[in-house]
């Protein structure tokens, strides 16, 4: 009895068939990246705020704020940390483009962001078109404070904020 | 794994020959890794590197948050309480006092001064200065690192925050100073 045997086509063609790419060396080229690119990322809440400096002159710092005398239109808040001879309070102090002072004493030993945030609303409100302000701060005044105040001038439509340092004048 | 099953049917031997396939099907898996991929390249920065936090600088926080201009050329200055570090490295410069010393002060214009010519010229309108501070210092270093970036040319200065959208009614000023 003759015993049933695939042909030898039938046989060949079962072994050519259509075969899988092999994927085992782009796998292993992944398992070796990921890791890699993960090791490289930083995950972290860091958050960057920039400054903004007058193309004419502005040093960025030290420029000036106008003292007494200075002609300069522009809305400024000044950050005091001395309670010394001079007169300075400790507080800070708003001006508007008029010249117009308004002065915020600190509360609790510390600046009073919450009126800050108010006094900055209302001069926005005041002056709607006006997005610069010059930020300036006396030497003792901690970074932190200088740097929340920058945050609530962005938040309050005062997106140039320049940053300057009290000009010291002398007469004779 | 394959199994050969052999069945009678009517006294005639028929040998079954079924291949039963048990690998593990690596195609979707690949997928998935190159989908990571793509994000993950896409997302990563080389100058995340250079502006990331650092341990020992208690940040101060913001509300707002910005988005540093493209393709920058950054050169870090990290002030803590006791010393200062200057560009990618992390060179020791001295402490923030000596930020005052005219001598230091000149050699800090120097270092500038050099990382800003080692910019590419088309590439001069990004370079960018990051200060990392810690909050309880006292501005008049910030004003001096200031001073100091726009004397060397540099158009972008951005100072290192921790985003935090409620501090101001979390804000309680003892706390926040010395």
């Amino acid at each position: 009895m003759a015993v049933y045997r695939p042909s030898q086509s039938r046989q060949q063609k079962s072994e050519t068939g259509p075969r899988e790419p092999n994927l085992v060396p782009i796998m292993n080229l992944f398992i070796t990246i990921i890791p890699f690119l993960l090791m490289m990322v930083v995950i972290s809440q860091a958050a960057l705020i920039g400054l903004n400096f007058e193309t004419a002159g502005g040093d960025g710092s030290g420029s000036g704020g106008s003292g007494p005398g200075g002609g300069d239109r522009q809305i400024e808040i000044r950050l005091y940390d001395r309670d010394d001879a001079t007169g300075l309070f400790l507080g800070f102090e708003t001006r508007d483009l008029d010249k117009k002072s308004a002065k915020y004493p600190y509360i609790n030993g510390g600046f009073d962001f919450i009126s800050m945030q108010a006094a900055l609303e209302q001069l926005k409100t005041e002056h709607p078109d006006r997005v610069d302000i010059a930020v300036i701060v006396y030497p003792e005044v901690l970074y932190d404070n200088l740097i929340r105040t920058i945050d609530l001038c962005k938040q309050s439509g005062f997106v140039n904020v320049k940053y300057m340092t009290p000009r010291t004048m002398y007469y004779y | 794994m394959s199994r050969k099953n052999t069945r009678s049917s009517g006294g005639r031997k028929v040998r079954n020959k079924t291949e039963v396939s048990a690998e593990l099907s690596i195609t979707s898996l690949l997928d998935v890794l190159t989908i990571i991929l793509v994000f993950l390249i896409k997302n990563v920065s080389m100058e995340a590197v250079k502006i990331s936090e650092v341990s020992g600088i208690q940040y101060p926080t913001t509300i707002s948050k910005e988005e540093i201009i493209k393709n920058p050329e950054v050169v870090p200055v990290k002030i803590y309480l006791d010393r200062v570090e200057i560009g990618v490295d992390g060179l020791f410069f001295g402490t923030p006092n000596d930020l005052g010393d005219t001598k230091k002060y000149d050699d800090l214009i120097l270092f500038l001064e050099n990382e800003y010519a080692k910019i590419p010229p088309d590439k001069k309108d990004q370079a960018c200065l990051v200060v990392q501070a810690d909050a309880s210092l006292q501005c008049k270093y910030i004003t001096q690192v200031v001073s100091v970036g726009t004397r060397a040319d540099f158009a972008n200065i951005y100072f290192a925050t921790i985003q935090d959208e409620d501090w101001l009614s979390s804000y309680r000023p003892n706390l926040a100073r010395n």
